[in-house]
């Protein structure tokens, strides 16, 4: 960010923005920047408050009122950055209602397909470019991939290889059960949403295992794409 | 930015050695005319794109490519392939607006503090750590687009 700050002011643009970590916008000095206290993937520090999102952006704009920089200014906020748990800092809850994930996917989806429509058609799912009513098939080659590494599927895009394709299907199902739990419950918090998907679903068991299986692999792609879906 | 102490250690430790470049100058362009009569647009590094566009990719060293959004866009057609497991995206689930805040910045123009909006924005991958390719190619070229939409004052986003 603070890079691209740097190329675009040096073409003549004006310009402004947010940055996460200070520490780097310190060394790469941007022209003008904001920094603000919020986790990575919160940079407007809260969802759904345009008043208090106003406020970070007015804050950024002002910037544009020095003559001379590096400007880096700091965001105060009382905001609690929330952290949130990878699956191996989840212990799993054995009284998990539903084993099987296959079976679990069917009873998550009236919650998904109502987010969906309460979202005006908006959703993280679709880098697979597999269709949510077809995730059964995808839960299946997964499983049947943690059986045999030469697995592969007639369902994968052929642009996508195969860790590359597990990839997206992992970060698909993840988003189906993440936005059918808001829809279920809407108050749950970021680390209560991560822990229910590690300790008491099936699919968090699914990727876990999934994880493992695949950091093993003696192909490089696959150990790496391992990291990217679950720690 | 986000509490060091709070993250693991292989997360600070990999973010405090990160290869960014040292510089000891900063380019500087003044502003022409106020906020309420330039043009803004908006730069975001999420990792954002259409559904129709090709995700990024995870590549040594980054995906410095770059893409379009359209700012009519429907938020349904728009779709994250940044998807570390480093950062939660539960939020952006719930507001597009937390990295990308495409509804503020409409709000902000008609409030009048906004003179006018562009109309594209441009989505970057985030964690890149060989800025080069942003240096050399995908930055001056999205530069020379908003300079020939009479860009004059551009918003930076990352997530």
């Amino acid at each position: 960010m603070s890079v691209l700050a740097r190329v675009y002011e040096d073409m003549g643009l004006v310009t402004t923005g947010l940055v996460l970590i200070e520490e780097h916008a310190k060394r790469v000095k941007p022209p003008r920047m904001l920094s603000v206290p919020f986790n990575f993937g919160n940079t407007l520090g809260r969802p759904n408050d345009p008043e208090f999102q106003h406020e970070i952006l007015k804050t950024t704009f002002d910037l544009l009122d020095r003559h001379e920089g590096p400007v880096l200014e700091s965001f105060s906020s009382n905001i609690a950055p929330e952290l949130f748990s990878q699956g191996s800092g989840v212990p799993r809850q054995r009284s998990a209602v539903v084993t099987d994930p296959g079976q679990e996917l069917g009873l998550r989806r009236p919650f998904y397909e109502r987010w969906v429509q309460q979202n005006g058609g908006r959703t993280a799912v679709g880098l697979s470019t597999i269709s949510q009513t077809d995730f059964k098939l995808v839960i299946k080659f997964l499983e049947d991939f943690i059986e045999d590494e030469e697995f592969d599927t007639p369902i994968r895009p052929n642009q996508f290889s195969v860790a590359h394709f597990i990839r997206y299907c992992v970060d698909d199902l993840k988003a189906y059960y993440f936005e059918s739990k808001m829809s279920e419950d809407p108050e749950l918090s970021i680390t209560q949403l991560h822990e229910w998907l590690w300790a008491e679903t099936a699919l968090g068991s699914l990727i876990m295992r999934l994880a493992e299986r695949m950091r093993s692999d003696d192909n490089n792609e696959v150990k790496a794409v391992a990291f990217g879906i679950a720690r | 930015m986000p509490r060091l102490e709070a993250l693991s250690e292989a997360q600070r430790k990999m973010l405090l050695n990160w290869p960014c470049p040292d510089n000891d100058d900063t380019p500087w362009t003044t502003m022409g005319k106020p906020l309420s009569e330039s043009k803004v647009a908006m730069v975001t590094t999420s990792g954002i794109h259409l559904r129709k566009d090709a995700p990024f990719r995870s590549l040594k060293g980054g995906d410095t490519s770059y893409r379009i959004i359209p700012r009519d866009s429907d938020p349904a057609d728009i779709i994250q392939s940044h998807t570390s497991i480093g950062f939660d995206r539960t939020t952006s689930y719930r507001d597009i607006n937390i990295t990308f805040p495409v509804d503020r910045l409409e709000e902000l123009v008609q409030s009048g503090y906004i003179g006018e909006l562009s109309d594209n924005y441009y989505s970057y991958m985030g964690a890149i750590n060989d800025v080069t390719g942003l240096i050399e190619d995908s930055g001056p070229e999205v530069a020379t687009k908003l300079l020939a939409e009479d860009v004059d004052v551009v918003l930076l986003v990352p997530t």
